[in-house]
């Protein structure tokens, strides 16, 4: 704009000698221009039609035949869309913005607000947009009378038993109902009686309900029984008596109850722990990713100065679409508590004494002098970023041990095929698959993401689901096959009743949990489930079913960096041992005398045995690259600063390199990432999913004896599963109340 | 302060360098000359000397020795004139003076020696801050 006002400034002063119609064309389009081209612009020119508009958020149709192709005339324009689309759909293919409550595009359409309502040529009446299917030939006017006078006296009847406390309701900045009202409301109501009031439910400790807010769209009823799984919630009474409720007093417990708060156009239900902390227009919105599970889902951490406030789901269709689970969405009242925020020693009363970083860092080199290489020791936590664990693995390189791991991969991952690790289908890629066989994985608790994923599908097309596992709980229907390797051996063998289906299917897809990684038989197992894949052809050409479901976030990228230790047995002989970020390490197995560093975040389980502390930045602090289970590389970014003297995983281990004399060749997050991009290439590729290239059939035969104990449950606490989990109040009270016990 | 902005006039601008070179020594040398009285104002014996903080003075002038604008000089003169105005009028206290001028700028902490000797710049710079 600054070139373009400060043309038609100059051009102010001569204007008044110009023509009429030509000053005014200077105020609408102040550009600059050669004597010559304005000139031009100063003949007449004839009305233009305005172009069409552009879709409604970038909507796009997709045809899959070009027969289905039917042409409306929204507003006069001629749009092409594939039958079977809505109305409403239609209206945002022509770049039309139909007002509406009840219908959201992942849900169910219910068609009960009525706000949609649109003209159409030949209805004796408007007609409601969202469930009215889009007709060859149709005629919608949106922006007639007759629509404006309808959208009007649906604003006035849903605002008659609506409350009037926006000042005081969390909703207010960024609700439907507030803004539709200003946008197509009248300016005053015909109400002079007493307005409705509705008790308020108990959703549990992260939903707060204010039911005389409910404008009963049942968008949440809906997502409940066809998003969640659940059918919690429900429709009671008749008339101006209906409310939303759970009929007996009971708490939501679906995994994915929070995703309410942000389908519910009104401030009926708002998120609990966020009540009355701030409104959506003081805060910074950072665009990052979650980093409670493996899956990556796309959120924005919602911060006001120092503070996360909230954290609001992003849309991915890959990935995430546009829910996250609660775990995601309500912990980070634990980035708040147990932070680390000085470099500490133990001293010889047991005691931490805080120092400076200079000290630390020394303290930690002379020792890692002292011990022998192939006693020193490096773990990588499970939130960890791959620049840090690529630091790492270099750091205790040019010390001389190659000791280093991810938690939670086990001993001896094979960490040479990618295909051997990632969930090769893809998260979206699920949506395909017509049968399911899970492996000791409990999708709805490991990753509640791919969990709704399977959801979908099962619910979309009816596909089977065969489990085999201690008893877990599903929300969907699923065959126990059984509890071990035993079951798994059978269908190996072809003698279970469940290889027909997976014979029978088209697409078939084995998802194995992560937490077989720690199981000593782990490649038995594996090659059992690679006989499986092979004789009912799981891996083709074009359809690849064979998935590894990982547990952490840093899991994906510590193999692809290879992050394998050299020797099964090094923790029980480690003198030096090095945890980033690792809390879930049996500290039992780490000999008395070692000297235990613990760079991290948060005081957890790490910090009982370590004899240094160096803090650290969390994943809302700082830059950091991860890979998700489908081999999806993204990165966080900073939403706030870090807390104290805390410094970035991987400057620690840079300086801590200088201090001990090895000094890493990287100063800056560019210089390592070209150093990881030596290593793998794909952790470059930002938003990019990089598919395994080779499959599993070219590894070698394995034959092993598989132990006959049963799988184990990996996550034994949704709620809790990382030091930062751990440290939140919320999740604290969600296990407490949630939990099945 | 307003007794001391009533006392204090304005001198015309500095014709040259040459001019506003003087006019620094002379300012220089007030400040010097007012520093027994600060010391006993503020009560500093037991903190610093005179000595220390004539260095003080000095360094601080010589911070700005970069500049060769004759205008700047007078406006960075009349600055120093103010905050020597201020401390010889008592209108400041002993906490100030001992922050600013005796401990210095870096703080409390000033353990810069021979440790730092021979470390990168990424290293000098991780012990201040993250960022």
């Amino acid at each position: 704009m600054g070139l373009g006002m400060l043309a038609s400034r100059v051009m102010r002063p001569t204007a008044s000698k110009l023509p009429r119609n030509l000053l005014s064309h200077f105020h609408i389009r102040p550009i600059v221009s050669t004597p010559e081209s304005s000139a031009a612009q100063a003949q007449p020119e004839p009305e233009p039609t305005p172009p069409p508009r552009a879709p409604v958020a970038g909507a796009r149709v997709h045809f899959k035949n070009p027969d289905d192709a039917i042409e409306v005339f929204v507003d006069g324009y001629p749009v092409k869309i594939p039958k079977g689309m809505t109305v409403l759909q239609a209206c945002e293919v022509a770049g039309v913005d139909i007002p509406r409550f009840c219908y959201h595009s992942r849900l169910s359409i219910a068609g009960n607000c009525r706000m949609c309502l649109v003209e159409v040529e030949k209805s004796p009446k408007p007609v409601a947009s969202c469930a009215m299917p889009a007709l060859p030939g149709m005629k919608i006017k949106t922006d007639t009378p007759v629509a404006k006078k309808a959208r009007e006296g649906v604003m006035e009847f849903l605002l008659m038993n609506h409350p009037l406390d926006c000042p005081i309701c969390d909703q207010g900045g960024e609700c439907d109902l507030q803004d539709q009202s200003m946008a197509f409301g009248s300016d005053r109501g015909r109400f002079t009686e007493m307005k409705r009031s509705v008790v308020d439910k108990n959703l549990g400790p992260l939903v707060k309900t204010v039911m005389t807010r409910c404008i009963q769209c049942t968008r949440c009823v809906r997502f409940a029984t066809e998003v969640a799984g659940v059918q919690d919630l429900g429709m009671l009474g008749r008339g101006s008596g209906e409310e939303i409720g759970t009929y007996v007093e009971k708490l939501m417990t679906s995994e994915l109850s929070g995703n309410v708060i942000d389908i519910c156009p009104v401030g009926a239900l708002t998120s609990k722990p966020f009540a009355f902390k701030a409104r959506n227009w003081e805060l910074k919105g950072t665009e990052t990713i979650d980093v409670t599970d493996a899956v990556g889902s796309n959120i924005r951490i919602d911060s006001r100065g120092p503070e996360v406030l909230r954290i609001l789901p992003r849309l991915n269709e890959d990935i995430n679409e546009e829910w996250i689970s609660d775990k995601t969405r309500f912990f980070y009242d634990g980035l708040k508590r147990q932070r680390l925020n000085d470099p500490m020693i133990r001293g010889a009363d047991g005691r931490f004494k805080a120092v400076s970083w200079r000290d630390a860092l020394a303290v930690v080199a002379e020792v890692a002098h002292q011990t022998k290489p192939e006693e020193i020791v490096g773990i990588a936590g499970q939130l960890s970023d791959a620049e840090s664990m690529m630091a790492l693995k270099d750091f205790l390189n040019k010390m001389g041990s190659n000791n280093v791991w991810c938690e939670g991969n086990g001993v001896n991952t094979d960490a040479d095929l990618r295909s051997g690790y990632l969930m090769n289908s893809g998260i979206a890629g699920l949506e395909k698959a017509d049968v399911f066989l899970l492996v000791g994985t409990q999708p709805r608790v490991e990753a509640a993401m791919v969990n709704a994923r399977i959801q979908k599908t099962v619910r979309a097309t009816q596909a089977k689901v065969g489990y085999i596992g201690p008893a877990a709980d599903f929300n969907y229907d699923h065959q126990h096959l059984g509890i071990g390797p035993q079951t798994l051996i059978e269908i190996a063998e072809g003698r279970h009743p469940f290889c027909s289906a997976l014979l029978n299917a088209k697409n078939p897809a084995i998802i194995v949990g992560a937490g077989l990684f720690e199981r000593k038989d782990k490649d038995a197992i594996f090659s059992a489930v690679e006989t499986i894949s092979k004789y009912a052809k799981v891996v083709r050409p074009d359809w690849n079913g064979f998935n590894v479901l990982l547990l952490n976030a840093a899991q994906a990228a510590a193999l692809d960096l290879g992050l394998v230790p050299e020797s099964g047995k090094s923790i029980e002989s480690a003198k030096f041992v090095y945890l980033m970020g690792a809390d879930d390490v049996n500290m039992e197995k780490v000999p008395v005398d070692a000297f235990v560093v613990y760079q991290g975040h948060h005081g957890d389980r790490g910090v009982y045995r370590a004899n240094v502390i160096l803090p650290a930045a969390a994943f809302s602090e700082k830059e950091g690259t991860y890979e998700n289970t489908e081999g999806c590389v993204q990165q966080t970014l900073p939403a706030v600063p870090t807390v104290g003297d805390a410094r970035d995983d991987w400057k620690i281990i840079r300086a801590l390199s200088e201090v001990a004399g090895v000094r890493l060749p990287y100063d800056s997050l560019g210089a390592i990432r070209s150093r990881i991009k030596t290593v793998a290439p794909n952790l470059v590729h930002m938003d990019e999913r990089e598919p395994a290239t080779f499959s599993a059939s070219l590894k070698p035969d394995f034959s092993h004896k598989m132990s006959l104990t049963a799988f184990g449950s990996t996550i034994e606490n949704f709620y809790m599963t990382d030091s930062i989990t751990r440290a939140s109040k919320i999740m604290a009270q969600c296990s407490a109340l949630l939990l099945k016990k | 302060m307003a007794f001391t902005l009533r006392s204090v006039k304005v001198p015309p601008n500095s014709a040259s360098l040459e001019e506003a070179r003087h006019r620094v020594f002379d300012f220089f040398r007030a400040a010097c000359r007012s520093l027994p009285t600060v010391m006993e104002i503020y009560n500093l014996h037991d903190v610093a000397t005179v000595s220390q903080l004539r260095s003080t003075v000095a360094s601080e002038i010589r911070k700005n020795s970069h500049v060769t604008n004759p205008k700047v000089i007078d406006m960075l003169l009349f600055k120093a004139m103010e905050e020597l105005g201020n401390i010889a009028e008592h209108a400041k206290q002993r906490h100030h003076i001992i922050g600013q001028y005796v401990v210095g700028r870096q703080g409390l902490v000033q353990d810069v020696g021979t440790k730092d000797q021979g470390i990168s710049n990424f290293l000098k710079n991780f012990y201040n801050t993250n960022y």
